[in-house]
């Protein structure tokens, strides 16, 4: 083992032997440079290993020939390996991005960048107080020199405004090094040593002087991580710095800080930690507040790593409460944070210009758009990435100990990260790109590539600690989560090929475990996998290679898999996350979907989040449970734990209030994906509905049932879901809002909590899945040869299109709920269920509810295919072969389901009888009994259909003279309309009952969520103009946040 | 009762380092603000060194008056003059960076204003 005194030797050697080399030969100095950063990063990387593999011990070296406090010693141990090679790493790396700018600079900027991973290094070794004032003040003489190193060939904004930024910074370390120096002075007086070991157990707090001593250091050491207020002239840093500069100074400076605040806290002790844990969480949510209206990328990051380091000092300060796994948590957050911020840092080099939006230019480059992906996933804490173990562990640690405000902040500050992030990658996947070429050259997509290589090796790391941690697997290795990600190195295949594998995975997963389903979790396996690959089917009409769905409908699929195999409470919300990502990627593929996807991601995070808090609630400071035990869950906690895995759940189905996402969402998907999302991916809400429920049943909440409540509200989803459907103009956003009202059904069902109400929910998972995917595919199709949503722009295809036709109908019958198809069962058992329930009110609202939904379907069928044939649509085909094949097996399957629909519900039925005994059905023969009434499927086919034929005959009799109405016979007044959409008899087809109506349907909600994210942007407008560019206000802000934290700390 | 020369050093050091820290707040050129910092920076090397100080000792230098034996009890705290000289250097270092900024803000913009140079905010 090298002694770690070589990391600074050889630094240090490197730096001098520079200085003797020839100053033109400006190769061999950068040979000199990589070799020196690399021997470091070796060194490192020997010692992580001892220490992670060998189990050695940590290791002190002394200087001078004496131990402390005579001399300084460094200590390396785990923590310090793993830092200082993240630091060194990220130096080499930076190093070689900076080749241009280093071979240009000559040897003395090399030397500069050489003293700057070596302070760090420094500060990260030392025991020794006076030694890391030293190790800092070389970071800040060093950082000044490299942050000159933009320029405007580079990518920079031009080197002026990286020479005010460097100023700023040195006026507030100026003010910093005041502090800390007189604060070591002042606590080596007051313990007679300067040994960070030797003054922690001198006690300094309890010495003269003493508390003010630690609380000046203390805070120019915080000063460092850059906390709100004090934080402006960082984040003039990270807006003007050479990019590689900047990933080093948010990944290596950042990281070189929080452990040397981690080491000051061992001196003074547990009393600080309250303060450590404030300046964090006010850090965190503030810069993320501040980032969202940020429109500048490399300052939006600056502002991200600003927060994300305020959270690492968040789990410092809650160490006493997270004990032992506090270097879990940490490491997994800071980790994730330096190498995705690194790694952004990096790519936004890459780009000419620096608004959020031009980040389109990276379109070219599908592997760096998936190291955008990694890394965005890495900051907000996605599986299977590190920051997802960190924060299941902090969330649950904190909700055992009763800290909930804390936990709310954080998961607050978290969503509001999320937002801004991911509205960036919406940016990136949908703005229009501008006219550059992203170079490709070697040194520079060379650090980003292992920057992601380090991410997916992290996130296997993480996941077999959380494994012991947790006694599981690792998460990565989750086989349906490989085969999903094995679709990213088949990427390069032709879709079909894809398409192909995809099914015939899903299917044979199915095939190998369809044995170990319970009946109920067996109907939403077949849906989920069988219903998944049939309506993969519909891929095969998209030629090419599709780079990017297939991963994403794998991910979505293998969450969904996993989500209804999970037993415990983490792998049911790693499998929730898994498939809210790969269902985000899949429905922003949608030409128009950024606005919509964005709104999806942001709903389902914050019911993850709720989810999460929920968990963590009932875990009751265990790090998981078994799923069923949430029965256990006792009473103060229970109803709260009800309450948030309920909301949870219903982002995901839509209930009203939480709507707003699904119809532009679902509508403005691709033709195949609409399908997924609607008919598959609205299930795992109502599979999380049910497995809530059956372990908790009925909670009350200050006396109100709980399950009333999601009565009312499910009654007012369906009302208001049928309603806006009404009124759509857009065919795919009228079949979105249906499935808001048919959720609406099926969570009623639910929430009546008895046999028939479950049954009847199940009868609309299914139905639903069958009849909504067949709509979606059908009205898909039109749209495509239409080429218009608008359903006054269509009209009379019914020649045209005929069995898209037929599929629509079908489907409207079954839908609509009348006899004989499927949808009538459904009905069946749900009037069957309200009369044995005894909430008669939300029973009215639902029951009107029924009559609204005639109304959109009418108009489904009437305006695409009966009336007149548009002119210019004359030429349209049939839908695609691939598109039609899929509809015509759900019309089958609707048949069928409506003959026997005992094949399935006999089975859900004998097994809900173990958690609801009473009011069964009983099946015989042909027909199903229940307590009021019986139903005979076939027998009513054939009534109906003798009916049908009757009357259709007649008809034809009656109608034998009918004229046929041609095109033109109604004219305008012989005037061209203003807008001749108004006249056509399509448009506003329901205009009396939209005035009867129509003032249900106002976007309350949409304004209210509208109104939110204004207040929140506005907020963080107003909040960061704070920053005035001014040094001296920055000066000014530390002094403040000194003199607040001492008021307010209680100093 | 006459304070110390310690105590009146300290005094010192502390009226120096406010009195920087005013002048690198209010005043708005750089080559002032920098001066101020020197202030500040003298104030606070005053400061340590007096916390080292003992009364009625002597410099912490091994010479013909004081042998190794009994220097524990004859010369001052000799930790606090060689944290000041490192302190020292730092700071010429550190100012000497700063007056090299100055010159180059200068040179780009033909002013030593600090408020001219607010471009990065927000």
């Amino acid at each position: 083992m090298v002694s770690p005194l070589y990391l600074i030797v050889l630094a240090l050697a490197a730096a001098f032997l520079l200085g003797l080399l020839n100053p033109e030969r400006r190769g061999r100095a950068y040979a000199v440079t990589l070799v020196a950063l690399a021997g470091m990063t070796l060194i490192s990387a020997d010692w992580l290993w001892a220490f992670t593999m060998e189990g050695i011990d940590p290791v002190d070296v002394y200087t001078a020939g004496a131990e402390p406090p005579f001399a300084i010693n460094l200590r390396m141990g785990l923590a310090e390996a793993a830092l200082t090679l993240l630091v060194n790493l990220t130096g080499l790396l930076s190093a070689l991005y900076l080749k241009d700018v280093l071979l240009a600079g000559g040897r003395r900027t090399m030397a500069v960048l050489l003293i700057s991973v070596m302070a760090l290094v420094g500060i990260i070794l030392t025991r020794d107080l006076f030694n890391l004032f030293v190790f800092f003040e070389l970071v800040v003489i060093s950082s000044a020199g490299l942050v000159l190193l933009a320029n405007d060939k580079d990518g920079g904004p031009a080197s002026g405004l990286s020479l005010s930024a460097g100023f700023k910074y040195l006026i507030v370390s100026q003010f910093i090094s005041a502090f800390l120096l007189l604060g070591i002075i002042f606590a080596y007086h007051a313990t007679g040593t300067l040994n960070i070991d030797g003054m922690a157990n001198a006690s300094l707090g309890l010495a003269t002087g003493g508390t003010i001593a630690f609380f000046l250091m203390f805070m120019a050491i915080v000063a460092e991580l850059k906390p709100f207020p004090a934080n402006g002239w960082a984040l003039d840093i990270y807006e003007s710095a050479h990019p590689a500069f900047s990933a080093i100074f948010s990944a290596a400076t950042g990281a070189a800080a929080l452990y040397a605040v981690d080491k000051l806290l061992l001196i003074g002790g547990a009393e600080w930690l309250p303060i450590a844990t404030g300046i964090g969480i006010v850090t965190f949510i503030a810069a993320n507040l501040f980032a969202l209206p940020q429109t500048h990328d490399r300052r939006l990051l600056g502002y991200s790593s600003i927060a994300q380091t305020g959270l690492v000092l968040v789990v410092l300060g809650q160490r006493d409460l997270l004990g032992d796994s506090t270097p879990f948590i940490a490491f997994g957050l800071l980790i994730s944070h330096a190498v995705a911020k690194a790694g952004l840092f990096w790519l936004s080099g890459l780009l000419k210009n620096r608004q959020l939006a031009d980040w389109a230019a990276l379109r070219q480059r599908p592997l760096l758009v998936f190291a955008f992906v990694t890394f965005t996933a890495m900051l907000t804490g996605l599986p299977p990435f590190p920051g997802f173990y960190a924060k299941w562990e902090l969330v649950h640690q904190l909700a055992g100990a009763g800290q909930f405000t804390l936990l709310g902040l954080i998961l607050l500050g978290a969503l509001i990260e999320a937002g801004y992030l991911f509205r960036w990658f919406g940016y990136l996947m949908k703005r229009e790109a501008p006219v550059e070429t992203v170079p490709c050259t070697g040194h520079k997509v060379g650090p980003v590539l292992v920057a992601v290589a380090a991410g997916w090796a992290l996130a296997y790391l993480w996941g077999d600690l959380a494994g012991g941690l947790f006694g599981r697997d690792n998460l990565l290795l989750a086989l349906p989560l490989l085969f999903a990600l094995s679709f990213l190195l088949l990427d390069w295949l032709p879709a079909w090929i894809k398409n192909s594998l995809a099914i015939a995975g899903m299917v044979a997963f199915f095939l190998l475990t369809w044995g170990e389903y319970d009946p109920l979790r067996l109907i939403f396996a077949i849906i989920f996998l069988i219903g998944g690959a049939l309506t993969l089917l519909a891929s095969y009409s998209v030629h090419g290679r599709r780079i990017g769905f297939y991963p994403a409908a794998m991910l979505m699929y293998a969450g969904m898999v996993m989500l209804i195999r999970a037993t415990t409470s983490f792998d049911f919300f790693a499998a929730w996350e898994l498939l809210t990502v790969g269902s985000y990627f899949l429905i922003l593929r949608g030409k128009h979907s950024e606005p919509h996807a964005l709104s999806y991601i942001l709903f389902s995070l914050g019911g993850a989040f709720l989810i999460l808090a929920g968990f963590a609630l009932a875990a009751a400071g265990a790090p998981q449970f078994d799923l069923a035990s949430l029965a256990q869950v006792a009473a103060p906690a229970a109803p709260w734990v009800f309450v948030l895995l309920a909301v949870g759940f219903m982002t995901k189905t839509a209930a009203i209030g939480l709507h707003i996402w699904l119809p532009g969402a679902h509508a403005e998907a691709e033709t195949d994906v609409s399908p997924m999302v609607s008919g598959i991916l609205l299930k795992a809400g109502l599979y999380g509905m049910m497995v809530l429920l059956l372990a908790m049943g009925k909670q009350q909440l200050y006396g109100v049932e709980l399950t009333h409540v999601l009565l009312w509200i499910a009654a007012l989803t369906a009302l208001i879901g049928n309603l806006m459907a009404v009124f759509q103009e857009d065919a795919k956003r009228l079949l979105a809002y249906s499935s808001i009202g048919q959720m609406g059904y099926a969570l009623f069902g639910l929430a009546l909590m008895n046999h028939l109400g479950w049954l009847m929910a199940l009868v609309f998972v299914i139905n639903h899945y069958i009849y909504k995917s067949m709509l979606f595919l059908a009205v898909g199709g039109v749209a495509k040869r239409t080429g218009t949503r608008e359903m006054y722009k269509m009209g009379g295809l019914i020649r045209l299109m005929p069995l898209s036709f037929i599929a629509v109908l079908i489907g409207i019958i079954a839908v609509s709920g009348v006899p004989p198809l499927s949808g009538f069962g459904g009905r069946w058992v749900f009037y069957n269920a309200i009369m044995s329930a005894e909430y008669r009110l939300p029973m009215v609202v639902l029951f009107m509810a029924g009559p609204i939904a005639f109304l959109y379907l009418f108009r489904l069928i009437y305006t695409i295919f009966l009336g007149q044939l548009k002119d210019e649509l004359r030429r349209v085909k049939e839908a695609p072969f691939w598109i039609v094949l899929p509809q015509m097996i759900y019309v089958a399957l609707l048949l069928v389901f409506a003959v026997v629909p005992g094949l399935a519900l006999r089975h859900v039925d004998a097994y809900l009888n173990q958690f609801f005994p009473e009011g069964g059905l009983h099946w015989g023969g042909g027909t199903i009994i229940s307590d009021y009434g019986y139903w005979n499927p076939v027998a009513i086919m054939i009534i109906v259909g003798v009916i049908f034929t009757t009357v259709f005959a007649l008809l034809l009799i009656v109608n034998r003279k009918a004229q046929m109405v041609k095109q033109f016979n109604i004219v305008f007044s012989a005037e061209r309309p203003f807008r001749p959409e108004t006249t056509h008899y399509a448009w506003n087809f329901y205009a009396p009952y939209r005035k009867a109506m129509g003032f249900l349907t106002q976007p309350f909600v949409t304004r209210f969520w509208d109104t939110l994210a204004d207040l929140l942007h506005t907020a963080g407008d107003l909040g960061r103009r704070l920053y005035d560019g001014n040094g001296q206000s920055y000066g000014f802000h530390f002094l403040a946040f000194v003199v607040i934290v001492f008021f307010v700390g209680g100093i | 009762m006459m304070p110390s020369i310690a105590q009146l050093a300290m005094a010192t050091g502390f009226i120096l380092i406010l009195i920087g820290f005013y002048g690198a707040l209010t005043q708005r050129n750089l080559l002032r603000m920098i001066v101020a910092f020197t202030l500040s920076g003298t104030g606070v090397n005053i400061v340590i060194v007096a916390i080292g100080y003992m009364h009625g000792r002597t410099a912490p230098i091994l010479d013909a008056t004081v042998n190794a034996a009994d220097a524990v009890s004859r010369v001052i705290d000799p930790v606090p003059q060689a944290l000041v000289l490192t302190a020292i250097v730092i700071g010429l270092g550190v100012t000497a960076l700063m007056l090299a900024y100055a010159l180059k803000l200068h040179e780009q913009r033909r002013s030593l204003d600090i408020a001219k140079f607010t471009e990065l905010k927000w």
